[in-house]
């Protein structure tokens, strides 16, 4: 980093299906927490960055910049940026741009979806709108199917059981429980999750985060300290779709964004306390631990089947339940993982890991065809 | 939205393209369309062409189920339906051969059966090798004891002596004592197994907990889907009553030979609750085909 970005703080709403709440009230619902939380005054906001994919799809409602920026008395710059699922990592990336350039010195980053105004099958053809309109989506493939046919291959080539595959689920959700902001809080058997309804072979229903409204809000800044700041941040892409792609079980652009951002911060990735990591699907997560490197290729079960990823286990991932048992506000996840990481690292979250004082936060968009890397570390 | 212009340039483009058969690399079926594609579920797969070039299409409903590394061949066949009534065409492939698919590659692994003499291990492989049968292969028992005429295994008959020095060269990985009619060693070789994967098929073993142990030792425990029967009955006393109903309606042993069978099977049960990270999955074995559709479903997990 150029200059140092300090994470001075912020808020989000519940996920979940919110069906009392427009998108610009999620918004200004998240940016009130962000304000209120951060004790900054609105009007030392130089900036604004919001993180959406389908704001013109499922509300209707494109122009997010400006439309933020009125929720300011002093209407700031502001700009919406996307990046599919990976929008909200995006959001802090450019925010991190803004920053490092001199830009400006504090800027308020948000990542917003609202999906549930519109029927599932709408939501599904849209979802789609990740991966490439002319290569993926003329077959009927859904998102949920682009993942499946991952996942029957990660299985295949590595001997991957049904049973040992819903251990990512269900790990997701025993972390939700006690996280006052996750859309599902209960534990679910193994059992349940390897029995739920087929969505796309080999991927149940339990395998799939869910459809969420939410939003979330940070606020960064190069003027006002705070105890953590980030490290590195980084973003990478790989080919959108699948067809340009040598295989199909691992995902450049993290293996990219990673080695970038370990350089960046100049880390050891096991010096790395905690992680909040992309779980769109269950076989996701296992594909991001061996490329984020904590693992050779077929080998992330065992982290899950020895427990290693509780919050009191050797490498403490989606602590906070994940996008699985959180929900997934699509633009919102890359901000909220972020959130979550700051709370970690300043001892306020409810899924605590004990000292923890280096954070990551991954966040993938499409099939891994964009992928942002965040790293914070706190002083203290 | 339906974009007309849009689907006037794909029909260009199928004009232009190069008719290709393929080979699946991946396949899903998927069960809730988007919009426009109607309400019934259909397979998509991604394909390899010839020229190395890549696709996905959904497959055809006639032609055969697929697997991974199946033939297709390319139609033009309707895809979906626009708002306003117009037809669309596009590639689907059908499925010719399957026979081609490696189902298991390099990261293959064993599963073994465990459980005590009479549970039904022995049924349970015959109904897997029948229902996988080029998938499947069962892994023979090297044993120091003479075939007989009722033995249903593979099995390779060695003097003690052998035995010994294919334990010592470590040729056989796993061995244990059995005790049925009279005492004798047996055990598994690794070339055997090997010669199983060198197949691209799935090993069967069935084993009892020595054999299960010296197979993870030797093996790795992770390469092991290791499933324990567990017979019928809601106690433990109610299981060993039903083996030795069981044990006893085969008429093959004398009442001693049943007692000590029945003494290892207590052993045996005790295990599964005292030895758990040895087992992946347990089974109680009731009802034959529900046992066997269980382990087929871990077997085959897609579906």
């Amino acid at each position: 980093m150029r200059e140092i970005v300090y994470v001075l703080g912020g808020g989000q709403t519940r996920f979940g299906e919110l069906w009392e709440s427009s998108l610009l009230g999620l918004i200004r619902e998240a940016v009130d927490q962000a304000i209120g939380n951060t004790g900054i005054l609105p009007t030392d906001i130089d900036a604004v960055v919001i993180g959406n994919m389908l704001g013109g799809e499922a509300a209707e409602q494109a122009h997010l910049g400006t439309l933020v920026s009125g929720l300011l008395p002093h209407h700031p710059p502001a700009l919406r940026v996307e990046a599919a699922c990976a929008s909200g990592g995006l959001a802090i990336h450019t925010a991190c741009a803004f920053l490092e350039s001199g830009k400006a010195e504090t800027v308020l980053v948000i990542g917003a979806e609202k999906l549930t105004d519109i029927p599932g099958d709408s939501v599904t053809g849209a979802l789609m709108h990740a991966a490439d309109a002319e290569k993926d989506a003329p077959s009927g493939l859904t998102f949920a199917g682009v993942f499946a046919l991952t996942a029957l291959s990660y299985m295949h080539t590595y001997a991957i059981t049904r049973d040992d595959l819903s251990l990512v689920s269900f790990s997701s959700h025993r972390a939700a429980v006690s996280n006052p902001f996750a859309q599902f809080r209960r534990e679910i058997p193994v059992e349940t999750i390897s029995k739920s309804p087929l969505i796309a072979d080999p991927l149940r229903l339990l395998d799939c985060s869910p459809i969420s409204d939410g939003a979330a809000a940070v606020i960064l800044s190069t003027r006002r300290e705070s105890p953590v700041r980030i490290a590195a941040s980084q973003l990478a892409s790989e080919s959108l779709s699948l067809i340009d792609r040598p295989g199909i079980t691992s995902f450049g652009s993290t293996r990219t964004a990673m080695s970038h951002a370990l350089a960046e911060a100049g880390w050891d990735r096991n010096s790395i306390d905690c992680i909040e990591l992309h779980d769109c699907f269950s076989v996701a997560t296992l594909i991001h631990l061996e490329d984020l490197g904590y693992c050779e290729e077929g080998e992330a079960i065992r982290l899950f089947k020895q427990c290693d990823t509780e919050s009191s286990g050797s490498l403490p991932v989606n602590v906070s339940g994940g996008l699985k048992a959180c929900g997934h506000p699509i633009g919102a996840t890359g901000v909220k993982q972020v959130l979550d990481c700051y709370k970690q690292l300043t001892k306020q979250a409810p899924n605590q890991v004990k000292g923890a004082a280096r954070a990551l936060a991954h966040n993938l968009g499409g099939v891994g065809a964009t992928c942002t890397i965040h790293l914070l570390e706190s002083s203290s | 939205m339906d974009r007309i212009p849009a689907l006037h340039r794909r029909l260009k483009e199928l004009e232009r393209m190069n008719f290709q058969q393929g080979k699946i690399l991946s396949f899903t079926t998927i069960r809730h369309p988007p919009a426009g594609f109607g309400p019934e579920p259909y397979i998509v797969a991604l394909i390899e062409h010839p020229d190395g070039s890549k696709s996905l299409a959904q497959l055809t409903r006639e032609g055969m189920p697929p697997t991974i590394g199946a033939e297709v061949i390319p139609h033009l066949r309707r895809i979906r339906t626009m708002r306003s009534g117009l037809h669309i065409n596009d590639l689907k492939y059908e499925v010719m051969k399957t026979q081609a698919a490696p189902l298991f590659t390099m990261h293959a692994y064993v599963l073994a059966l465990t459980g005590p003499s009479g549970v039904g291990k022995t049924t349970i492989t015959r109904s897997l090798l029948s229902l996988f049968q080029p998938l499947v292969e069962q892994v023979p028992l090297v044993a120091t004891r003479r075939p007989r005429k009722t033995d249903l295994e593979p099995f390779v008959h060695v003097s003690e002596d052998e035995f010994e020095a294919m334990v010592a060269r470590g040729e056989i990985i796993a061995h244990t004592v059995f005790t049925d009619r009279h005492e004798y060693r047996a055990g598994y070789r690794r070339e055997d197994i090997e010669a199983v994967w060198k197949q691209t098929k799935l090993p069967i073993v069935t084993t009892d907990l020595r054999l299960l142990e010296g197979l993870s030792k030797a093996l790795g425990r992770e390469t092991i889907l290791s499933c324990g029967l567990l017979p019928p009955g809601t106690s433990r006393r109610r299981m060993l009553s039903a083996l030795l109903h069981r044990l006893r309606s085969r008429g093959q042993n004398t009442e001693e030979q049943i007692e000590l069978q029945l003494r290892s099977a207590e052993a045996d049960l005790k295990a599964f609750s005292t030895k758990k990270d040895l087992f992946d999955h347990l089974f109680v074995n009731d009802r034959l085909e529900t046992c066997v559709e269980s382990i087929k479903e871990l077997v085959v997990p897609q579906n």
